[in-house]
């Protein structure tokens, strides 16, 4: 009987050790898991914000949705791989499809809640509520998605957005990001994501052990911080004009496998329309199979080349312009001068041939803008490879040309190609052809009319054409116009700081190009006449069409001009591929975007005819 | 004036009479239990039922009245008595628990209670005292009648009826409960100690069988839930089954009591439900995290003054009937105590066994002041028995 009562002792000291242990010894181990077990961190989405058109109408907007989403923590175990294949089940995947997303997941970012169906549908959201309690560790999520009212518009300056890819995750993280979010991958949601995200609150909160926010609630508190508006420069109208000019122009072309357009407003540089064909969903990126994805990135059509700032086209007769514009400012051609222009030429003992060997006689430099003569401008590239230094190359750099425009979209704009002697030494082959090495007269007299090497891109155009037309002052095209906030105030203004460069030319020194301009839209012999001559006389057109050679044998057609004429308040580029010559299908789609723009009717325009 | 000699002052004859002899440390310690286990069950369970915070907290103070009741009760009862009526209780302790399992059996298949009116009652739990007495009057009978090696397999046999039904109900804990009692009597009876080695033997080569042989052989005889609880508590890292989940939680809950708590309102553990069976068998862990050390180990100070009492009853018994019924009862009192408590801090496995006067429960509340009265009639027998010799 002592025995009994010397083994109750043992066994009471047995506990009272091991209770010392895990309460005096470990209690701090264990007071650090029963906080962890109480409080749990809520992340509360925020929306990112909006993103609008110049009058505040909605371009992308973000839209409230619930996705179904697992948190890993509390599914581990056989019976959280159980609740992962009956929902697999549920929702007709293969067992292993959930956890295998789970476990993925988890390896990235092992405490985030994984997302297993974004956007549940009525049906999937009734399922999972009605079995909560069978499907611990399961939950239905707020989360923001992207909305694109418009469809496809814009698709291209807009961007898209996606989960951060892991390659540059870190640098995300070092920003504040937790890893997880939605951010702007492309264009305009990439390059103002500062602005454009949400900062999701986070609320430290006491729970249960069935995860429900009991008394005490809330411990602490970050309130979600919606992305800001981003109000862009470019005008919807505008832009649905010129897509729809543009789709136009492509299906009646037959064989075009592309366009694109600019409309820039000359005195700030603010974008009014851009746009690019062939497009895309801008969705599929946010919320795409892979394999929708795969299908963008790779479809021979390249959908996701902007061509409007990343397409490199020869610019054939549109760098007359230029080219007149610097013989002007160079002193290599004075007003008035009529140089002959014959149907070819004769220059170093080579016959440079001028559009249909067609004869136009002693002009003066309007005229050959107005009739697009070749040979004029071969004479003026001449003159331009005869002097010292080089005039042709100087003045389309200061034109803004081979050279990226500095457009608010830093990636996918293209810096086209002025050549000159060093880009011929880098290209040239010395050992089959060692004379190319050098800058040649042919080389000049080509590049006067835009061939040769010549490369641009339509905004380059769109800010080299607006140079002329307001008098000199190159633009930085902009997109963004301000961040505004919920009642359309000012936030920031991202519109007048940017950068100008006039090109300190003396008045009157580029009328001969702008009465040019104006006389090809509009003479009697204008290549663009029977598009634009019918215009109302407050809607003048100045500019020129382009028929631009390449190596898929059918031309390019471009046009770039400017209106009103004597004051202009648009300018717009609008390239055609292989749509053949200017007036027929790039000039329509301007006088289009123009008429949407200046308020004039669109059967106003007539549908193109002549040549060059 | 005139001096009352010989009459005690202030207290009436009769009173005194009642009250002579009786074991106070034994009273007072597990008044004050079950006092404390009404405020833990209150403090623990305030957050369970929205409806109701105080459902659990009213009902197991209504059990511990009534059970305060059938106490004084007790102290008027007469084992002598009763032991001719030995095979009667025994037949209403077999049938009781034999219709639970049958009732069970056409319900869900887990029911441990029968359903009288609005009173449920638990008849295993009754049994436990009830099997100490059947045991103490075979014994006492027959120590010097038959063999002992028959008598120990007789025992063994009146033991396992019951305690195999109840296993069956399924309540494993308390079918342990009535071996570790039967274990204990025999042993105070002064059975040989090559029984005990025996016994051992078989015991350990049973839960052998039971748990790891038969499975592989695909015979399952325990539920899968059982033996979950039974070997989780060798190694809870990491394990998320039900019982290794509530095994980490409790020992989460104690660790984080540290040495002096976190009151009852900063028990998180507790409060916000990670703990299960807070108010059941977990409740050494709610005392732990709610007192810390200081209060875990108290109660354990008090479960040690209970048992100690309990033995010096014993060893005071003036019959070795009464001797052998306060050895049941000890030996029920404290395989509990250290099961339970063994389980909360994750060194026993678990087994379902209650923690006396504290977990929430009727039939065992009931049973645990029924086994104390019963224990205070032996000791203040065993004092008059003692008073007489010594005048």
């Amino acid at each position: 009987m002592a025995s009994f009562a010397s083994l109750a002792i043992v066994l009471l000291v047995v506990l009272v050790v091991r209770l010392w242990f895990l309460q005096v010894i470990g209690g701090a181990g264990y007071q650090e898991r029963a906080e962890a077990n109480r409080l749990h961190t809520v992340i509360t989405e925020a929306p990112r914000g909006a993103i609008t058109d110049r009058n505040g109408k909605a371009l992308v907007t973000s839209k409230e949705v619930l996705n179904l989403v697992a948190r890993p923590q509390d599914l581990v175990g056989d019976a959280g791989a159980r609740t992962l294949t009956r929902l697999s089940a549920a929702l007709g995947h293969p067992a292993g499809f959930f956890a295998a997303k789970v476990a993925r997941a988890q390896k990235a970012s092992p405490f985030e809640a994984v997302v297993l169906e974004e956007d549940a549908s009525p049906q999937l959201q009734a399922y999972v509520e009605e079995r909560r309690a069978q499907l611990p560790g399961i939950e239905l999520q707020a989360a923001y998605k992207r909305e694109y009212p418009n469809g496809t518009m814009a698709a291209h300056l807009l961007g898209y957005t996606g989960p951060i890819p892991v390659e540059v995750a870190r640098k995300y993280r070092d920003q504040g990001y937790l890893g997880n979010e939605t951010v702007g991958r492309a264009g305009i949601e990439s390059q103002y994501e500062g602005y454009l995200r949400g900062i999701a609150g986070r609320q430290q909160v006491e729970v249960d052990a069935r995860g429900d926010i009991v008394g005490r609630g809330v411990i602490s508190q970050t309130s979600p911080r919606p992305g800001q508006t981003l109000r862009l420069s470019i005008d919807l109208s505008v832009q649905k004009a010129l897509e729809r000019a543009l789709a136009r122009e492509v299906a009646a072309a037959g064989t075009s496998t592309g366009a694109a357009g600019v409309a820039i407003d000359p005195k700030t540089g603010a974008v009014l329309a851009m746009a690019s064909l062939p497009t895309f969903k801008p969705e599929v990126f946010e919320s795409g199979t892979p394999r929708e994805i795969q299908r963008v990135l790779t479809s021979p059509g390249r959908p996701l080349l902007d061509r409007a700032i990343g397409g490199e086209y020869p610019a054939a007769s549109t760098f007359k312009a230029i080219t007149g514009s610097a013989a002007l400012a160079s002193g290599l051609y004075t007003a008035g001068e009529q140089i002959e222009s014959p149907g070819s030429l004769m220059l170093y003992k080579t016959r440079f041939r001028g559009f249909n060997n067609k004869a136009f006689g002693p002009i003066a430099l309007p005229q050959a803008l107005e009739v697009s003569s070749d040979t004029f401008f071969y004479t003026l590239g001449d003159r331009s490879y005869r002097v010292p230094g080089w005039p042709l190359q100087e003045w389309s750099h200061r034109f803004g040309l081979g050279q990226a425009t500095g457009i608010d979209l830093t990636e996918g704009e293209s810096a086209g190609l002025i050549p000159d002697l060093a880009y011929k030494r880098q290209t040239c082959d010395r050992k089959l052809d060692p004379v190319n090495c050098s800058w040649r007269p042919g080389d000049s007299i080509n590049m006067s009319i835009g061939q040769g090497n010549v490369l641009v891109t339509p905004v380059q155009m769109a800010v080299a054409y607006g140079a002329i037309g307001n008098g000199g002052k190159v633009v930085t095209p902009t997109l963004g116009n301000a961040v505004v906030d919920a009642d359309g105030r000012v936030l920031r203004d991202l519109l007048s700081a940017r950068a100008m460069n006039d090109l300190g030319l003396p008045a009157g020194v580029l009328e001969q190009v702008k009465q040019g301009l104006k006389l090809a839209a509009n003479g009697n012999s204008g290549t663009s006449t029977p598009v634009f001559g019918g215009l109302p006389p407050a809607f003048k057109v100045a500019g020129k069409t382009g028929t631009a050679e390449n190596p898929s044998k059918i031309d390019h057609a471009w046009f770039v001009g400017y209106a009103p004429a004597d004051d202009p308040s648009i300018v717009v580029a609008v390239v055609v591929e292989r749509g053949g010559q200017g007036a027929n299908s790039a000039a329509p789609a301007v006088c289009s975007t123009m008429a949407a723009s200046l308020g004039f009717a669109e059967s106003r325009c007539g549908s193109g005819a002549k040549v060059n | 004036m005139t001096t009352l000699t010989g009459e005690p002052h202030g207290v009436g004859a009769r009173p005194r009479q009642a009250v002579a002899g009786l074991d106070w440390w034994l009273l007072g310690m597990a008044l004050a239990v079950s006092g404390f286990g009404v405020f833990v069950v209150r403090a623990a369970t305030e957050s369970d039922l929205a409806s109701n915070s105080g459902f659990y907290f009213t009902r197991q103070l209504a059990f511990t009245v009534v059970g305060l009741v059938c106490l004084f009760f007790m102290l008027r009862l007469n084992l002598d008595d009763l032991s001719r009526y030995v095979w009667t209780i025994y037949a209403i302790l077999v049938a009781s628990v034999g219709a639970v399992l049958v009732l069970g059996a056409s319900a869900r298949g887990s029911t441990r209670w029968i359903e009288l009116g609005p009173v449920r009652l638990q008849p295993s739990e009754l049994g436990k005292v009830l099997i100490a007495f059947v045991l103490a009057v075979v014994l006492v009978e027959r120590l010097k009648a038959i063999e002992p090696a028959r008598l120990s397999l007789m025992v063994l046999g009146l033991t396992m009826l019951p305690a195999v039904i109840v296993f069956l109900q399924p309540d494993l804990g308390t079918a342990l409960v009535y071996l570790a009692i039967a274990v204990v009597m025999l042993w105070v009876a002064g059975q040989p100690i090559t029984h005990f080695i025996v016994a051992g033997a078989v015991i350990v080569a049973a839960a052998g069988m039971i748990l790891y042989v038969l499975p592989a052989a695909g015979l399952n005889v325990l539920q899968p839930y059982q033996v979950d609880r039974l070997t989780s508590f060798v190694d809870s890292g990491g394990d998320r089954t039900q019982s290794g989940y509530q095994l980490e939680q409790s020992k989460v809950a104690i660790g984080s009591g540290g040495a002096f708590g976190k009151g009852p309102s900063g028990a998180t553990q507790t409060i916000n439900d990670f703990l299960p069976e807070h108010h059941t068998d977990f409740i050494f862990a709610v005392v732990a995290e709610m007192f810390g050390f200081l209060g875990g180990g108290l109660l354990i100070a008090a479960y040690f003054i209970i048992i100690w009492r309990a033995i010096v009853i014993m060893r005071l018994a003036p019959t070795e009937l009464e001797r052998l019924v306060a050895a049941g009862i000890a030996a029920m009192l404290a395989f509990e105590v250290f099961v339970n408590i063994g389980m909360n801090v994750g060194i026993m496995p678990i087994t379902g066994i209650p923690l006396p006067f504290m977990s929430y429960g009727g039939s065992h509340t009931l049973t645990n002041l029924v086994a104390v009265g019963v224990l205070l009639r032996i000791g203040m027998r065993g004092r008059a028995a003692q008073a007489a010799r010594a005048s």
